[in-house]
């Protein structure tokens, strides 16, 4: 009877303790399963977009007093990839220091001819044209560039420039 | 020989007929993105919140005097934060209408563009951006018609607004 009334006292701990140890089962179960999904995320991208052919395009806008973008156009070896058009809000993050993610893609290593046509309205108005025609050699390093469109004071005039990270 | 001639006809509507959607009253109204011949391109997107008043123009060749009507009653409404814009589809060398609200110049090679497959039409998209009123007609023949859904709409949801 003695040894009944222990078990049944000591139950409780048991289960307690048991069940202490199924929550840390579950933390760490948890915790794996994050960690893989994270690996997977990173396999993925990997896979999709590996270093080797990977190619980001950015859009920025350096003070923007000569030049306002309403549209633009990037060619890669003739052929278009990306196409945007600008609305009023777009142009006022870009003016207050945004850096716009225009596309990212993937390009074989090597040499590419890039081009990119930005076309909107100068300080006066008028319809104009900002034209970057570059040849890039990609590498096997992600190519990272940075399209900046930049007043230029002493001739009253914007013009892009093609940067690199 | 019949098949190929079939294969080809459809080969041809679909290619052409991409862009055009059709929409009826209640149904949610997909992004659209162009570009504006009087100033910034233009997102539907950015407009949920306001009403909005869509003019799909048919074949118009420098037709601002058709829109004025329009745009006054749109310019009458922007107290109450309404919004009007027109879709021109330009032909050969058409001249676009001379407004003060947005003409937005519709061109397939724009990735967010679509057509509505019915034209003239007036679209009253609703601040959820669901379409709410659909006329269909030529433009100068419906307008007392959209005059008057117009305003009883804008009433309404100044009422709603001061339910809330």
């Amino acid at each position: 009877m003695k040894y009944l009334i222990a078990l049944i006292l000591a139950f409780p701990c048991f289960s307690f303790a048991e069940g202490a140890a199924i929550d840390q089962d579950i933390t760490r179960v948890k915790d794996a399963v994050l960690e893989l999904n994270k690996d997977l995320y990173e396999l993925e991208r990997e896979l999709l977009s590996p270093a080797t052919t990977r190619a980001a395009f950015n859009v920025s806008l350096n003070n923007g007093k000569f030049f306002e973008p309403l549209s633009v156009e990037l060619l890669i070896d003739g052929e278009v990839k990306v196409r945007h058009l600008y609305t009023e809000r777009q142009v006022k993050a870009l003016r207050m220091g945004a850096v716009q993610p225009l596309g990212d893609m993937n390009l074989s290593p090597g040499k590419h001819e890039v081009r990119a046509v930005v076309r909107g309205v100068d300080h006066l108005g008028q319809g104009r044209e900002l034209i970057a025609s570059e040849q890039v050699t990609k590498t096997s390093k992600p190519l990272i560039t940075e399209l900046s469109i930049v007043d230029r004071e002493e001739q009253q005039m914007a013009r892009i420039e093609l940067n690199y990270w | 020989m019949g098949y190929l001639a079939r294969f080809l006809v459809l080969a041809v509507i679909a290619t052409f007929a991409h862009a055009d959607i059709s929409l009826k009253p209640g149904d949610q109204v997909p992004d659209l993105i162009l570009p504006a011949v009087n100033g910034y391109a233009q997102r539907l997107e950015e407009v949920r919140g306001s009403y909005l008043m869509l003019i799909w123009l048919g074949r118009c060749d420098n037709c601002s005097e058709l829109l004025h009507d329009y745009q006054q009653l749109a310019k009458s409404m922007e107290i109450d934060g309404a919004k009007a814009w027109v879709v021109w589809t330009p032909y050969k060398d058409d001249v676009p209408p001379n407004l003060l609200i947005p003409v937005l110049k519709y061109d397939a090679k724009w990735p967010d563009a679509w057509l509505f497959e019915t034209r003239p039409s007036i679209m009253l998209i609703g601040r959820d951006g669901k379409l709410e009123h659909l006329i269909t007609g030529n433009l100068n023949s419906i307008y007392k018609e959209t005059e008057t859904v117009f305003m009883r709409w804008i009433s309404a949801g100044r009422g709603d607004e001061t339910v809330e």
